[in-house]
């Protein structure tokens, strides 16, 4: 039983995992998803990609609202950028791994444009005003037709990798994953590095943060460049998996999922991002699950099945805001610690 | 996690009840999304017809299971609930609704074989050599305009110069579908196209697109949105005090439209591709007897008997492909193929699909609000010109 | 010429009822700090509850809707109460997050209990529009005008000379200098709570007259108010009302003149944009008051 940390070099208190049972256990659990594909069926596969490019999407929005502090409702724009960016580059017959890093290169440089407002705003005004470049981009998506094909959406190509061709869901799953489980590592590295901390600084302060030789508005753009990189490879990844892409892909709605997400998980943490962004996408799956098996009795319910989405969305965060505002990743560190020292967990 | 339980038990024994002797279908409907206001009666009348079906003698004898999904009018919600149907449900053939959402599926469908019968009546979806598993069961969209367009040139009295017209119509797959026919069928017969007007999907306002319209000078306007949309405009165009006459395509315009717009939906016409309820044909007693049996004070429209109409269509399907022992997809597309003037009792024209032209039916009815109460007026057979298919 | 006056009268009457959602908005914003963005669902229940109780329970237009402004008044509270409450203290992205929330429960509400059809709204004014010189001008929206003239009147005269009214303003400026007044802050944010809701529910009735029905699409308007009251500022009064004009004028030029340039769309685009640009130039709005922050 563990009752303390002790580390004797710098590297280990710097490291990610605090114990060598960590490690081993990580190293199960990958080895156990990677089981998934055998097993599940088609549509549970296409709900886990669902939610292996939603926790990517969320991580990117972490880096900027978590650990940056800049609150950004721009989201849903930036993953259609990144969608389309890989539609069009797709269609073009650009390969998978020139059009993704491309993708995300597009979109960064897209969050960099919105992100020069936050040179002069914070908070609240931030907030709208990325929730303006959201509805531009929408219009942009809707009317662009040569590049979006408009309301009809364009469709994409199969991903293809040295002619091996990703068709279906469990193919993508393949894909999906290692590039989720490879962009965690790098975010989870990021904030130990002088980027990271410099992020976090002007969340904290930025005013102090300025006075103590940060940049702040070149770690600001920084921060939107990466966040947005993040959430264009995701958009990019997903208009691989729904093989269809319209405006219809990208409301505010999935803007409004993301934060929520990152709220729910917990503010400032990778491992936040994750609970959260596999929370929210499972939960509509369970109600649907229930409202089926209980549609029989009641044939009434299917009409109910969406509102009670959009209810339990919103009440689901109300009540975590409410009574657990630092999030999942805040309840799973106490859920731990509980267990760690048991029976001394008072 | 006792409710859990008892919904995983109650699953369960649903299910091993209903095991062998049953035909899954799949059922994709708009119950709250911004069409839902004709998708709900279209998806009660595709339940009773269901529900009729299996308690008159089934698919030979077999029963219709029905996987009821609403999708909110998302074409992201519309492939997912796809991929769990065909992937996980392992349906045979699969009720779909909106234009956007049966578009993009089409290659889709094609590649997974499965027989997808729309509510959306886009003409891109009529041509076998495209979309060989695409089926609806109305006049296309395009042959509608088509009709309207020849009421309003009949309608038309001042012989000095053509009449004029403007489009109305949704930024959506939906609203765009039969524009094009639109715009060249005008030019063959000497109809001036003066005006397209776009509204948003969901819009509470529309006058700065009258105005618009206004300014052009249009005589007569069609709109290609839903019921909830024309009654907006016909309201926002009465406060202008404009007299251009409207007209409406089949999700436009049926009983409910006078409900919601009263005295503005005076006069306006609109295709009717299936009969309002209760009208007297042969075909709509069933309809009036199951009412009277399971739900005698709802109220019914033209939507609720376009979804009896498809059932009907697809059940004789099912059964003409078991009696060939064909139960599967491709089994299911060819007894389809084999339908010829295959009637309903006048609830809609009689039906023809063949392997190489999927248009049902081309006489479409135009219908006219006198006294808030849907009234004929006309009847056009629009030709099945070659050139037409898949537009 | 007729063409830009009839747009930009359309627009005024508009605008005036985004004025009126506008105004609820700033009032919670300027008493308790929070930016709601469920205001539109209060728009949408009190145009729900209109009509349940004057169709459904047949009950005469004037009590019904003195009935609406007090369901209005008791949301407020308990909202307040229940949600808000709880987070005094947080971050703002989570108070934001929390008034999304809500604005999500409180359409599930409305959906499940209603559904998503259009239901009619038995009709207060006729449809017929009133001649002002050449312009057609609908009975409604002249009504609204002077509602929210009306409205905007008893508001300022509330902020300046009522008690409550200059408890509120105090407590905008400074909670702890207002709480050590005296002055209750738990009520005045009630109190704002309640006004709030209340305008949005006579919004929400105006509009569903206006429009004959009432339907989901609503709520919609909650999110069109935002560039009205960032034009005019975040806590100030007569921001709201001329931002609302203002929005609404611009949006229907913009859709006039712009729309067949750009098939469509531009009428809902053109607040935003016009919303990026006041962001950039003068982000406290026209009549928000300035607060200086460089770095």
């Amino acid at each position: 039983m563990r009752c303390g940390e002790f580390h004797t070099t710098y590297a280990s208190d710097m490291g990610i995992f605090d114990t060598r049972r960590a490690r081993w256990l990580l190293l199960v659990f990958i080895v156990a998803l990677f089981a998934i594909p055998f097993t599940a069926t088609s549509y549970w596969l296409d709900v886990t990609n669902r939610a292996a490019i939603a926790v990517i999407a969320a991580t990117g929005l972490n880096i900027l609202t978590g650990f940056t502090g800049q609150i950004s409702l721009g989201n849903a724009a930036f993953l259609a950028v990144g969608a389309y960016a890989t539609a069009y580059l797709g269609n073009k017959g650009v390969p998978f791994l020139i059009a993704c890093p491309a993708s995300g290169i597009i979109a960064a440089l897209a969050g960099m444009v919105f992100g020069i407002p936050s040179l002069r705003l914070k908070g609240l005004y931030l907030a709208m005003a990325t929730l303006a470049a959201h509805f531009i981009v929408e219009f942009t998506t809707v009317h662009w037709e040569a590049v979006t094909g408009g309301v009809s959406g364009t469709s994409v190509p199969s991903p293809r990798i040295l002619g091996y061709e990703f068709s279906d869901d469990r193919r993508l799953f393949f894909l999906i994953v290692p590039v989720c489980v490879a962009t965690l590592y790098f975010a989870r590295n990021l904030f130990r590095t002088r980027v990271g901390k410099a992020f976090v600084a002007i969340r904290d302060q930025d005013i102090s943060a300025e006075v103590m030789g940060v940049e702040v508005f070149r770690y600001k753009l920084l921060s939107f460049a990466v966040s947005s990189f993040y959430v264009g490879v995701a958009g990019s990844l997903l208009a691989y998996q729904a093989r269809i892409i319209s405006p219809e892909n990208f409301p505010l709605g999935v803007a409004i999922d993301h934060l929520g997400m990152i709220i729910i998980g917990g503010l400032g943490s990778v491992l936040g991002s994750i609970l959260g962004a596999l929370f929210l996408t499972l939960l509509p799956e369970i109600l649907r699950i229930v409202t089926s098996a209980l549609s029989g009795t009641f044939p009434d319910l299917i009409r109910l099945f969406t509102p009670l989405r959009i209810g339990m969305f919103g009440l689901t965060i109300v009540l975590f805001l409410v009574f657990e505002p630092d999030g999942l990743a805040d309840l799973w560190r106490r859920i731990r610690n509980w267990f760690r020292l048991y029976p001394f967990s008072y | 996690m006792k409710l859990m339980t008892s919904a995983l038990l109650a699953l369960c024994v649903a299910g091993s009840a209903q095991a062998q002797q049953e035909i899954k279908v799949g059922g994709i409907f708009d119950l709250t999304g911004i069409t839902s206001d004709v998708g709900k009666p279209f998806a009660q009348g595709v339940r009773d017809g269901v529900i009729w079906t299996n308690e008159n003698g089934g698919i030979n004898g077999k029963k219709i299971h029905l996987f009821d999904v609403d999708y909110g009018y998302k074409i992201p919600e519309a492939v997912a609930a796809y991929k769990r149907m065909v992937g996980d449900d392992k349906v045979i053939m699969i009720n779909g609704w909106g234009t956007g959402d049966t578009e993009g599926l089409k290659a889709q469908v094609n590649a997974d074989k499965v027989p997808y019968i729309s509510a959306s009546f886009s003409g891109h979806l009529t041509d076998p050599s495209k979309t060989p598993y695409n089926f609806f069961v109305a006049p296309s969209y395009s042959d509608q305009l088509r009709a309207w367009l020849h009421w309003v040139k009949d309608d038309w009295k001042d012989k000095s110069r053509n009449p004029k017209v403007a489009f109305f119509y949704g930024d959506n797959a939906y609203g765009k579908a039969p524009i094009e026919a639109g715009r060249r069928y005008c030019k063959d017969i000497g109809v001036d196209l003066v005006d397209e007007e776009i509204v948003p999907g969901a819009f509470q306002d529309a006058t700065s697109q009258l105005l618009n319209m206004k300014q052009k000078g249009a005589d007569y306007g069609y709109i290609n949105v839903t019921t909830t949309g024309v009654s907006i405009i016909l309201r926002d165009a009465k406060k202008l005090g404009l007299n251009t006459k409207f007209g409406s395509n089949p999700y436009g315009f049926s009983e409910a439209l006078p409900q919601v717009a009263k005295e503005a939906a005076e006069g306006v016409t609109g295709v009717v591709p299936h009969v309002p309820f209760g009208e007297n044909v042969p075909g709509m007693k069933r309809l009036i007897d199951f009412h009277k049996k399971h739900h005698p004070d709802d109220t019914h429209d033209a939507m609720y008997v376009r979804g009896w109409c498809y059932v009907l269509v697809w059940s004789e399907a099912l059964r003409r492909a078991d009696k060939a022992g064909q139960l599967s997809g491709d089994g299911v597309k060819a007894a389809l193929e084999t339908f010829r003037d295959f009637d309903m009792g006048g609830l809609t024209n009689p039906i023809t699909y063949t392997s190489t032209d999927h248009r049902p039916e081309t006489k479409t009815a135009i219908y006219q609000i006198k006294g808030g109460k849907l009234v004929k007026v006309a009847e056009y057979d629009m030709p099945r010109k070659p050139e037409w298919l898949g537009l | 010429m007729e063409f830009f006056l009839q747009l930009a009268l359309n627009g005024l009457v508009v605008g005036s009822i985004y004025s009126l959602v506008a105004l609820g908005f700033v009032i919670i914003f300027k008493s308790s700090g929070i930016l709601n963005f469920a205001q539109g669902e209060f728009l949408l229940l009190g145009a729900y509850v209109f009509l349940a109780v004057t169709s459904q329970a047949n009950v005469p237009v004037l009590p019904a809707l003195v009935l609406t402004f007090l369901f209005a008044t008791l949301l407020g509270l308990a909202l307040e109460r229940v949600v808000l409450r709880p987070l005094i203290g947080e971050p703002i992205i989570s108070v934001i997050m929390v008034t999304l929330g809500l604005s999500g429960v409180l359409r599930a509400i409305v959906q499940g209990i209603w559904g998503t059809d259009t239901r009619p709204v038995q009709a207060v004014f006729s449809l017929e529009p009133i001649q002002i010189g050449p312009l057609p001008v609908a009975r409604g929206y002249l009504y609204s005008a002077a509602g929210v003239a009306v409205l905007l009147v008893l508001l300022t005269l509330f902020f300046k000379y009522a008690r409550p009214g200059i408890a509120m303003r105090a407590t905008a400026d400074s909670q702890q200098v207002a709480l050590s007044m005296g002055i209750s802050v738990r009520r005045i944010f009630a109190l704002s709570w309640s006004i709030a809701a209340v305008v949005s529910a006579a919004g929400g009735i105006l509009l569903a007259t206006m429009r004959g029905g009432v339907d989901g699409s609503l709520a919609v308007l909650g999110l069109k108010v935002l560039p009205v009251v960032i034009v005019g500022g975040l806590d100030s009064v007569g921001g709201a009302i001329l931002g609302g004009l203002l929005v609404g004028v611009l949006e229907n030029l913009a859709g006039g003149y712009l729309d067949p340039l750009f098939g469509g769309g531009v009428k809902e685009v053109a607040p935003f944009v016009a919303l990026v640009l006041i962001l950039m130039v003068r982000p406290y709005g026209l009549f928000g008051k300035v607060r200086i922050e460089r770095v």
